[in-house]
Order: C-alpha cells, then sequence, then structure tokens
C-alpha cells in the first residue's frame, strides 16, 4: 500500500498529462506512419531522449531552486570539446582512459564558477548563466581556432553511446536510467531533496533554519554543469568527434521538456517523472516533425518553406500550444 | 432593510471548512465588528464579500439587489472597499501613484498627474494624514503612515460599504485617534462599516452591533455594549474562558548562566548589549516596536555580517557566524522569526516537510531522511503542540494563522533547543493558541530550556516573564523584575524616561504615545 501511494505520488497532474500526450502524439503520427509504433522505432527514440535526458536531469534541479541555467548550451560543448581533446591535452598515455571524466569535470568547474556567481555574489542566474555560456564559447572557439576540431572521441565514448550491455537497449538509455533514478531518489529521500524544494519556495525561511542554502545551490549548478558535460561526452560519442555548437539546438528543448513536465518556472514545485515525460515528449515530437516533413503539406498548395526553419516554426507553435493547454501557473488568489 | 445581505454562505478550501452556512447584515450608518479567533471564518468571510473568493453557496445582496462579484474589481464597482491587515501598496510608487492605481484620473489617454495628486490630497485629509505627502515614495514612510495611506487608498473609492480586516493593528495611537473619528464622520454619514480588530477596547470604543463566529459558523449577533468581554472571548473560544496566563512556574535560578553576552553591536542598531540568560529563565525583550529588538535576535543567531562583541554558551566563547552554527548541538539555539509566512515557513510544501524541516538532520542518516524517525518525531510534536491539520501530507498554507504559527514553533522544538529566541510570537493570532503558547513557554522553561522572547504587547511581557530587559534605540536602557515589572514601568522605560520619575501625568502622557 505504501510502496503504491509513494509511486502514485510521482505521478502529479502535469505528467499524466504529458504521457497523455505522448500517447495522442504516437496514435497521430500512427496514422500518417505506422511504423510510428514499431518498437524499433520506440527504442531508437529512447536512444535520442536519453541524451536531452541527461541534461535535463541537472537543469531541473536548477530550476526546482528557482534559478536557471542558460549556459548548458556551452557546457555540452565544453563536456564534448574537452572530453575528445583530452588525448591532445593531456598526452596519450592519461589522455584515452580519462577522456570521459575530464570532459565531465570540465563542466562541473563550469558549474562551480555559476554556483559560485549566483549563490555567493548573488548575480542574477540568468544574465550570470548566460554570460558564462558565452564565456565557454569563447574557450572553445580559442581551443578549437574556430576549426572543426579533429581529435576522435575514444572507443569507451563510442561504446558508451552506440554500443548495447543488455541486448536490444542502446547503453544510453541505460545511463539515462543511472542518472535519472539517482536524481529521483535524491528529491524524494535525501535531506539535499528537500532543501532544494524548500530553497525554491522561500529561501529566506530555509536560511533561518540553520541550512547552508548556498552550498545547496552550488552543488546543483555542479550537477548540471557536470550533467550538460555528460551530455556532450554522450554526443561526441555518437557522432565519434565533436562539433561547433553542437549543444545549441539543446538549450530550447531541454528547458521546454521541464516545463512541460510540470515543474514550476519559478522553483519549489515539480516531479522528475514529469521531467521523463517532458524529454520523451519533445523527443517524439522533433522526431515526427522530420519524418512528416509538414512543409511538404503546405508545397503542395504552392507555399514553399524550407524544411529546416518551418519544423523549428511548428516545434516552437506546438510547444506554446502544449504549455496553453496545461503548463501555465494556476492563477494565484 | 439592511444595507447588505449575506444568506448561506458556505466555502471549503480542499477538506477544510472555512465557512459553514453563515448569514451576515449590515446596516446603514452603523459600524459592525467581527469577533472570532483566527480561522473561525472572518477573513473568508470579508473575502467573499470583497470578490476576492467565490463562495460555494449562498448569496449576497446589496440594496435588495442580488448581486455576484468574479473578482474584487467588482465588488469595488459595487461600492464594496476594503482594507485588508497585510499592505497592498506598492512600495516603489509613490502616494498619489497607489491611492489612484485602480482608476488613474486621465488626460489624452496619459495618466494626470496632477489630478491624481489633487485626488490623493483630499482622500488623505479626508482620514487625517494631511502631513502625507503625496508624492512620496511609500517605502519611505513607516509602518503606521503607510497603513493611513492604505486607509486612504480605500477612501478614495467612494465606497458604500468599508471593510477594516485588522487595519489599526500597525497604527500609532495618534492615528488610530484620527482613523476612529473618522470612523464615526463617516458612519454619521450613512456609510455602512465593518470592522476585524483583535483588540476589545477598540471594538467596544467603535462598535453597534457585533458577530462572533467560530469554527466557520456564527455563534450570535448581539448589540455592543450587553456583553462583557469575558463573555465574548467565551463565546469566540467555546469554552470557559480562565486567567489568559498561566502561572510561572517557580524555580531556583542558581544555575550558570547558559547564554552570556557582553557588549554586542551592529552597526549603529545596536549599540553594547549585555546580557544573560539561565537555564529555565524567560527573560522579556521590551520596548517600543523597532529599537533593535529583532537585530538583537537576529544577531544572536547568526545571521548580522559585521556584529561584534562575544558570546559565550555556557560558559565557553563562541562565534556565531550562521544560523546553521547557531542551531549545531554546541549551542542548540532556536529562532522563532516574526515573519511566519516569509521566514518561518514554505508555505506550499506540507506540514509534515515544514515541521521536520530545521531538524532533518536529526532524522536522517548518510543524508537520507529515515521515514520512520520522522514519523514519529512528528507525531510527539503534532500532538505536544494540538496541530489541528486536515493531515501531515496537505500544504501549510491551508492551515489557520495560529497552527501555522504552531508549525513553526514545533519545528523549532523538534531541534531540543537549550536557548529558544521568539520574536513577536503571539501576533496575530487568537486567544485560545495565545493562552496554549504561553503555557508552553512556563512548560519548556520548567524543563530548562532558556527563553529570550520579545513582544510588542506588555501584557504578555508581565504575564510570561521573570525579567524584562527595555531596549531603547539599540541597547539595553533598563531591567525590570519582581514587583517593578508594571506596565507603567514597562511603558516609562520604553520611552527611556528617567527611573524614579513617576509622576502621573508622566505615566499617562507616555501610554497613551506607546499606544
Amino acid at each position: 500500500m505504501g510502496v503504491f501511494n509513494a509511486i502514485a505520488r510521482q505521478f502529479d497532474r502535469a505528467t499524466i498529462i504529458a504521457f497523455g500526450c505522448i500517447g495522442v502524439l504516437l496514435l497521430i503520427g500512427s496514422l500518417a506512419e505506422p511504423a510510428f509504433l514499431s518498437p524499433q522505432y520506440l527504442i531508437q527514440q529512447l536512444h535520442v531522449a536519453s541524451f536531452l535526458g541527461v541534461v535535463a536531469t541537472g537543469v531541473m534541479l536548477v530550476i526546482l531552486l528557482g534559478h536557471i541555467d542558460l549556459s548548458i548550451p556551452w557546457t555540452i560543448g565544453v563536456g564534448g570539446m574537452m572530453a575528445t581533446g583530452a588525448v591532445s591535452i593531456l598526452g596519450p598515455e592519461w589522455g584515452v582512459p580519462l577522456a570521459i571524466p575530464f570532459g565531465i569535470c570540465c563542466g562541473a568547474l563550469i558549474g562551480v564558477i555559476n554556483g559560485l556567481g549566483v549563490a555567493y555574489l548573488r548575480a542574477p542566474s540568468m544574465i550570470f548563466t548566460l554570460g558564462m555560456n558565452a564565456v565557454a564559447q569563447g574557450l572553445m572557439v580559442y581551443h578549437t581556432g574556430g576549426f572543426a576540431p579533429q581529435d576522435r572521441a575514444t572507443e569507451l565514448m563510442r561504446e558508451l553511446t552506440v554500443g548495447q550491455l543488455i541486448p536490444g537497449v542502446p547503453n544510453p538509455i541505460l545511463i539515462w536510467i543511472f542518472v535519472g533514478a539517482a536524481a529521483m531518489f535524491m528529491l524524494n529521500r535525501s535531506t539535499l531533496g528537500r532543501q532544494i524544494y524548500a530553497i525554491g519556495n522561500q529561501e529566506r525561511a530555509v536560511f533561518l533554519s540553520g541550512v547552508d542554502t548556498r552550498k545547496v545551490i552550488l552543488i546543483c549548478f555542479v550537477i548540471s554543469g557536470a550533467c550538460a558535460a555528460a551530455t556532450g561526452v554522450l554526443l561526441a560519442g555518437w557522432a565519434n568527434r565533436s562539433y561547433q555548437a553542437m549543444g545549441d539546438p539543446y538549450l530550447l528543448p531541454t528547458i521546454a521538456a521541464i516545463i512541460l513536465g510540470g515543474t514550476n518556472v519559478l522553483g519549489g514545485r515539480g516531479k522528475y517523472i514529469g521531467t521523463v515525460a517532458g524529454v520523451i515528449l519533445i523527443t517524439i515530437l522533433q522526431s515526427m516533425l522530420s519524418v512528416v516533413q509538414p512543409q511538404r503539406y503546405f508545397a503542395q498548395l504552392g507555399l514553399d518553406f524550407p524544411a529546416d526553419t518551418f519544423r523549428q516554426v511548428v516545434f516552437g507553435l506546438v510547444i506554446f500550444g502544449m504549455l496553453l493547454i496545461y503548463g501555465r501557473q494556476q492563477l494565484v488568489r | 432593510m439592511p444595507l447588505l445581505r449575506m444568506e448561506g454562505i458556505s466555502k471549503h478550501y480542499g477538506g477544510v471548512r472555512a465557512l459553514e452556512n453563515v448569514s451576515f447584515e449590515a446596516r446603514r450608518g452603523s459600524i459592525h465588528a467581527l469577533l472570532g479567533e483566527n480561522g473561525a471564518g472572518k477573513s473568508t468571510l470579508i473575502k467573499v464579500l470583497s470578490g476576492v473568493v467565490q463562495p460555494d453557496a449562498g448569496t449576497i445582496s446589496i440594496d435588495g439587489e442580488p448581486v455576484q462579484f468574479a473578482n474584487p474589481q467588482e465588488a469595488n464597482d459595487a461600492g464594496i472597499s476594503c482594507i485588508f491587515q497585510e499592505l497592498s501598496l506598492l512600495p516603489d510608487l509613490t502616494v498619489a501613484d497607489n491611492i489612484g492605481i485602480t482608476r488613474p484620473p486621465k488626460k489624452f489617454g496619459m495618466i494626470d498627474f496632477a489630478a491624481q495628486r489633487r485626488i490623493a490630497e483630499a482622500a488623505l485629509a479626508r482620514v487625517g494624514g494631511e502631513s502625507i505627502d503625496p508624492l512620496a515614495t511609500v517605502s519611505e514612510l513607516s509602518l503606521s503612515r503607510r497603513q493611513m495611506v492604505e486607509i486612504a487608498k480605500a477612501m478614495a473609492r467612494d465606497p458604500k460599504i468599508l471593510i477594516l480586516d485588522e487595519a489599526t493593528s500597525a497604527l500609532t495611537a495618534a492615528d488610530v485617534e484620527k482613523v476612529f473619528a473618522m470612523l464615526h464622520t463617516l458612519r454619521s454619514e450613512g456609510m455602512s462599516i465593518i470592522y476585524i480588530s483583535h483588540r476589545m477596547n477598540e471594538i467596544a470604543e467603535l462598535a453597534d452591533t457585533c458577530t462572533v463566529y467560530r469554527n466557520g459558523q456564527k455563534v450570535e449577533t448581539f448589540e455592543a455594549g450587553t456583553k462583557s468581554d469575558n463573555a465574548i472571548v467565551e463565546m469566540m473560544i467555546g469554552r470557559e474562558y480562565d486567567s489568559v496566563f498561566p502561572p510561572k512556574i517557580a524555580k531556583t535560578l542558581d544555575a550558570a548562566p547558559v547564554l552570556r553576552v557582553k557588549d554586542f553591536s551592529w552597526q549603529d542598531q545596536l549599540n553594547g548589549i549585555n546580557l544573560q540568560i539561565r537555564p529555565g529563565e524567560i527573560v522579556g525583550l521590551g520596548g517600543l516596536d523597532g529599537q533593535g529588538q529583532k537585530q538583537l535576535q537576529l544577531g544572536l543567531f547568526g545571521t548580522l555580517i559585521g556584529a561584534t562583541g562575544s558570546v559565550e554558551i555556557n560558559g565557553k566563547p563562541v562565534n556565531l557566524t550562521s544560523p546553521k552554527r547557531a542551531k549545531s548541538d554546541e549551542i542548540g539555539m532556536a529562532l522563532i522569526p516574526e515573519d511566519r509566512k516569509g521566514e518561518g515557513l514554505m508555505l506550499p510544501m506540507t506540514v509534515r516537510e515544514n515541521l521536520s524541516f530545521a531538524a532533518v538532520e536529526k532524522v536522517s542518516r548518510f543524508g537520507l531522511v529515515d521515514q520512520a524517525a520522522e514519523e514519529s518525531a512528528i507525531a510527539e510534536m503534532v500532538s505536544l503542540l494540538k496541530i489541528k491539520s486536515d493531515g501531515i501530507d496537505g500544504p501549510v498554507a491551508a492551515l489557520s494563522g495560529g497552527n501555522q504559527q504552531k508549525v513553526v514553533i514545533g519545528k523549532w522544538l523538534m531541534t531540543r533547543p537549550r536557548i529558544i529566541l521568539l520574536n513577536d510570537p503571539t501576533r496575530g493570532i487568537d486567544v485560545g493558541t495565545k493562552q496554549e503558547i504561553y503555557q508552553l513557554l512556563q512548560k519548556l522553561a520548567g524543563e530548562g530550556a532558556a527563553i529570550l522572547f520579545y513582544s510588542t504587547d506588555y501584557d504578555e511581557l508581565i504575564g510570561c516573564c521573570d525579567r524584562v530587559l527595555v531596549m531603547y534605540d539599540g541597547a539595553v536602557v533598563r531591567t525590570l523584575s519582581g514587583d517593578q515589572l508594571t506596565e507603567t514601568n514597562l511603558v516609562s522605560a520604553a520611552l527611556n524616561l528617567p527611573a524614579g520619575n513617576v509622576e502621573a501625568d508622566i505615566a499617562v502622557q507616555a501610554r497613551e504615545i506607546a499606544k
């Protein structure tokens, strides 16, 4: 009984609606293309979703605090480029085994700076992390000379993204499950989780309750940076190399997935399961838009839209629509 | 025919009953007082009337015409103006902007500032606040002046029905006089005034009719002056009303002081404070509001950067640098803050999470909450403090003010503190809960806790404390105990009048100003 209650409590209204939207989306899609319901397609979507899922995990913690981390695009870039560049930076002897931890640590370092700025210098997170994004971009352009980096991903990185430890299940899905389970456990059962929600609700009361609020904020930003860099490492393994602006397509989907999953953008409220639903929803939406190619229908009507641009427009409009349906804040009385 | 008639009003918040089939009538040219404990339903009734919340059932009619308010604007348009106990002014705008905010006078589509200023001046003059500059920024004004602006703002809308919800609790005595004079004038002009206050003497002075509420239901409506204060309080709490203050527990205070503070200073708000508290002692902090009492408690709790002076716990010098350090086992301090909504609680979170929050390390192992230990610690607090809630997994915001305050106290008692700092813990709380808090203080002192108790209520200080330190301008100016602990002495010390000068007229004068 207690177990059922504990599980039921994870599914708030937004989470259920988000899962509902996933179902509706798949059904509509399957009318146009029956393959959308095939297990291969669904596994493939989860595979793609796990990149977004890992970065969203970290950002969700920051949003729960009532802050935001806008440095993720280039933190992903740093994670990927530092992991592939580890050989040339650390030398071949250390660079190969340490490539992954090196990439993630560089992302965590960005998180440390974000955390110090927001928690200790009390800079507004929106502008501080945005500035951090520009700094990271500048450093990476300096590092690569502005060209596509020539380094390749290590064998382990390849294995992590394309290998299958369990046959039929790509490894990134396992990584996401592991990271997600840890985050969920932390949010629900640990004192740190309590403190994260509490800071998002009323930081002053938390401070006066004898909690080192600055430390909690710092920890969340570090986790966010590390998660983003981990996504960068995975993306680099996936493409077998890192590339400029590799994290840029992730900013909007990450935040949209978290908000569509029911997390309050002002902090204090939201379930991890909701973020999972939001991530899957966004991924499937993006995939369907590229498979279905909606601009073709308009081309038949004589309206000529470039494919890529049009996809972005529809993607944005669908997110607007979903936010209007259920993502808005309750009217406060 | 009454101007206002409300019939069969019911309102539930979740499973909590706020109002059940309540009727209410108000006549023209009369002042109707609403009485009741916190959570009795007065505030909800007022919110229904002013369109802030919609009732689940019931009808409202004005002048015999049925009305329905979907929002406060509609209630305003129907001639209902409400002054709430929480200030609703925008601090960064000017007084005139605030007064004109709902209906600014316009010229060519732009706000006509000259006209707005004239309206504000007229409204201020009407409530007796001529001395307030309409172009001053609200945040520059004192609390009492702000409340006057609030009243002027309500008056500027020319209401037929004026509601004052604890609107005078922040006013100085001089301003209260002015507001009362204004209310008397308005009554003679035929306005219907609904008045909520916890101060019995104000109600005796103002009201024509009184209605008592309890647990969301109407108890009785009667003409003012037909019942004794005690009878009214009994109606409010629904039980026999004995002495408010429990007897002070006789104790021998020969133990060494648990807290000793020497020459404690901070910026120019605290000047060389010395104090010591023994285990089992309740030490009061008195004086006018804003003489550094709050800063002293915050400073002891480690929140003031740059505080100087020495603090000893059990004879050992300690460095209080943060609340985290102050609540550590070595020091064992707890602070029940003044503003329970902003500083004491996370309102949307559950009663459970709030109660165990400060002591969460005590019910955790390796950073993980031990749910069984948490459960039993919470059950202990709920029964000790008699916290009434709809279940501990509901949001703490759904509780009444008194029960919220109990949650704040419970959250700190769970840390088993040796030193308890209380900052005006009974403000805005009903009589019944106040009494429970007084009893709790005596019990805690009996168990050996050292208590530093700041209150703006002199009766409370006299009734609860072994000793009272009166503060003035950031310093302790007098210590009163035993027979010296009287209202007259407290008031004269609060005004920093020379000791021994007890001529009656000065004391009377002092009382006037202090109130």
